[in-house]
């Protein structure tokens, strides 16, 4: 599916502002504000762990995902599971083998795409760290409204009276899916079309990374 | 033999494998297992379904309770889905409080339902703000080798499918509730949501897909937890879930949609089939 | 994304350079660079870096030390086992210092080390499927400066403040050593030993270096003079 480039230069995601090593202890922390949400990453890492979790071949990853409301429930093992998968594939887990890394996300304000946020998050979380990456990644989310249009980075109100939410996680190497989640139903055309809306849309945000990491290149030479 | 090189050269068995076009088990890429469908096989739950996805067996019972609903929404019923993974269906989980892969696919598969809008939960309310139908669904995994969600979704529609509620009348001033067993109304399924698993494997340079992948071929592309869900809803999508693990080029995906819209509607005949016979087989004693 | 030496770079971005570069001969690929199948690509974020005729790396900001071969590391004896020492060096597990490893020791000789004790070494061995190992004596079997340091006062800061006061171009230590006499050893891992006369010395030096981290050469000029103004103006 073809989609108009000359459409998609007046779009703009949310606005997006982040500070790096927030945290003075951790190894890496990140906090990020996508719109209104706002989200703050600490990675530990490479870190000894017990014998029965370690991995011969890589490091083993550890994600904590806690909400504002402090309460462990099931949708934050789903949404570890997602960070953790992710990273996991962005990572070089395999140099630092026999190891653990922690990636701990706090929650600070929910005003929608509390995950897309969290993964952005935790990928500058990563950069700040200096571990070895295989590549940085980028989640855009889109929704479908009441009209059947696709809508990129929405409001709450859009989120909350759409028909359906579609996420998507690009790879910065070929720009392919690396993760993607959905709610709601949406017919196949429409699939494809908000996935390379939201691949080009991808760029702003790895632009934004880049923009993020000159801003403090200044202090590491 | 076969064995020893499958664990000293665990990559190279598979490549081997997968460079024929053939899997480890003798299938082809996109070659689904068979499915076993038992219906009605457990007599204590209001419906229940048993189904066989190649060794992935899976267990379903929905059992039926009266509840009054949710203050804010005082029209709506309840349908609560628990995912049950106990050590015996494999042998990586351990015994104790729920593992995080079994609340992982437990939240896969309630937001698959729910997303799909299958039952209207509007049908699950008897009286408004004072009376509502719950319906515990318990989903516990028997066997696990592979494409869990897949399993547990087919279990659970076949259940919901054969589900029929009994006949509650509700005295407003008495606040008596009385429960007719015997004038039974079905359960309306307004939809019918099937899922199929892949799993992405990178064979030399390019990736390919693999339908209806087993435990350990889950394990060798990285692990359950990166598996792609695809779910079709009667030709319309109502979800797809892909979390890390290899990448997913564009060639790969419209080959898993294509895949899984042919096998939502291969599986949704099965679930029909296997009810209408049980239905007859019923009916004749 | 391609790009050219002195950019900032992202994970997954690939220099042209140095493909070509490694075309027409040998390449050394430092930090921040990994070679796979399909290329060269860079896997930290940060400044791409070259030093001729052959040599790249990334600059990148990291706390966590990864230890590696050859490199100047202070560590912390936090066991005794047997015939070899458990430091701490702040990687991800402990390396060992043999007891024979400091000068002039043997069997017979063993060097006082207790737990607890602060040491300056070298990293003898660094693979990431080993444990590290440690040494205080160079080649010749001299000292060279390292082993047990006594006294002083050690603290913790990030990787990238190491290598650049350590950089001939900063003008940190060549402004300070001026001032007041003081004793000092950098670790690679991120931590940094001092002694001076006084505990007000001390101080000063401390709060200099990790002043001096998100400071330019100028600013850091000037607050050498304005510490040492400060504690010239205490002592007298």
């Amino acid at each position: 599916m073809d989609v108009d480039e000359s459409q998609l230069k007046d779009f703009k995601l949310k606005p997006m502002k982040c500070e790096f090593n927030v945290l003075s202890k951790s190894d890496g922390s990140a906090i990020l504000s996508q719109g209104e949400t706002v989200v703050i990453v600490s990675v530990n890492g490479p870190l000894d762990i017990k014998m029965q979790s370690q991995s011969i071949e890589k490091a083993t990853l550890e994600v904590l995902c806690c909400s504002k409301g402090g309460k462990p429930c099931v949708a934050d093992r789903y949404k570890e599971n997602i960070i953790k998968q992710t990273c996991d594939a962005a990572l070089l887990s395999n140099q630092y083998p026999r190891t653990g890394i922690t990636i701990t996300v706090q929650e600070l304000e929910d005003c929608g795409g509390l995950l897309p946020c969290s993964l952005n998050c935790a990928c500058l979380a990563l950069i700040n760290s200096g571990l070895a990456m295989r590549c940085v990644f980028a989640a855009v989310t889109c929704v479908v409204d009441e009209q059947g249009d696709i809508v990129l980075g929405p409001s709450k109100e859009q989120l909350d009276t759409a028909r359906a939410v579609l996420n998507f996680v690009f790879d910065s190497r070929d720009k392919s899916l690396m993760t993607g989640f959905t709610e709601g139903s949406f017919s196949e055309d429409t699939y494809k079309e908000a996935m390379e809306r939201c691949r080009v849309a991808s760029d702003l945000v790895f632009a934004f990374y880049r923009d993020i990491v000159k801003q403090y290149s200044k202090i590491i030479a | 033999m076969a064995d020893v090189y499958k664990l000293i050269h665990p990559v190279k068995f598979c490549n081997d494998y997968l460079s024929r076009n053939i899997r480890p088990d003798g299938r082809s890429f996109k070659q689904p297992r068979s499915i076993k469908i038992n219906v009605d096989s457990i007599k204590t739950a209001e419906a229940s379904a048993v189904v066989k996805c190649g060794n992935t067996a899976v267990v379903c019972g929905i059992q039926l309770e009266l509840s009054p609903p949710k203050a804010e929404e005082p029209n709506v019923g309840f349908l609560v889905t628990n995912v049950e993974l106990p050590a015996l269906c494999s042998s990586k989980l351990k015994p104790g409080p729920p593992s995080d892969q079994a609340q992982v696919v437990n939240n896969i598969v309630s937001d698959i339902v729910l997303n799909s809008k299958c039952v209207d939960l509007k049908d699950l309310c008897i009286v408004p703000d004072k009376l509502a139908w719950v319906l515990y669904c318990d989903i516990v995994c028997v066997d696990n080798d592979g494409s869990l969600v897949d399993g547990c979704i087919i279990a659970l529609m076949a259940s919901l499918k054969t589900l029929s509620l009994p006949k509650v009348s509700y005295d407003a001033e008495t606040e008596e509730i009385k429960v007719d067993p015997k004038s039974r109304t079905k359960l309306e399924i307004h939809s019918f949501p099937i899922v199929t698993s892949f799993v992405v494997y990178r064979l030399n340079q390019s990736n390919i897909i693999l339908a209806d992948p087993t435990a350990y071929e889950e394990d060798i592309c990285g692990g359950s937890g990166t598996n792609l869900i695809v779910c079709y809803n009667k030709g319309l999508f109502c979800g797809t879930q892909k979390f890390g693990g290899s990448n997913l080029s564009k060639d790969c995906q419209d080959d898993a949609l294509k895949t899984a819209k042919e096998r939502a509607n291969i599986v949704e005949n099965i679930i029909d089939v296997c009810i209408r016979n049980h239905k007859n087989s019923s009916i004749n004693e | 994304m391609k790009v050219t030496i002195e950019d900032v770079v992202l994970p997954s971005d690939q220099c042209e350079e140095i493909v070509k570069a490694g075309e027409s001969g040998r390449v050394i690929l430092g930090p921040g660079l990994r070679k796979e199948i399909d290329g060269v690509f860079i896997v930290k974020a940060g400044v791409l870096k070259k030093r001729s005729p052959n040599t790249y790396w990334v600059e990148s900001y990291q706390k966590r030390y990864v230890p590696s071969r050859s490199e100047n590391v202070i560590g912390v004896v936090v066991q005794k086992a047997g015939d070899i020492f458990r430091v701490d060096i702040g990687g991800s597990c402990t390396a060992s210092l043999s007891y024979l490893s400091f000068e002039g020791a043997t069997k017979k000789n063993r060097p006082a080390v207790k737990i607890g004790d602060v040491v300056y070494g070298k990293m003898l061995n660094a693979s990431k499927d080993m444990e590290p190992e440690l040494v205080c004596v160079d080649s010749d079997g001299k000292k060279n400066y390292m082993g047990v340091l006594e006294d002083g006062f050690m603290f913790k800061c990030s990787l990238n403040l190491i290598r650049k006061i350590l950089n001939p171009k900063c003008p940190l230590i060549a402004s300070l050593k001026n001032e007041w006499p003081f004793e000092m050893a950098a670790g690679m891992n991120g931590r940094i030993w001092i002694k001076a006369n006084s505990m007000r010395e001390t101080i000063a030096v401390g709060n200099a270096i990790l002043g001096s981290e998100y400071a330019s050469n100028e600013e850091i000029k000037s607050m050498c003079n304005n510490i040492a103004s400060i504690l010239a103006g205490h002592n007298s």
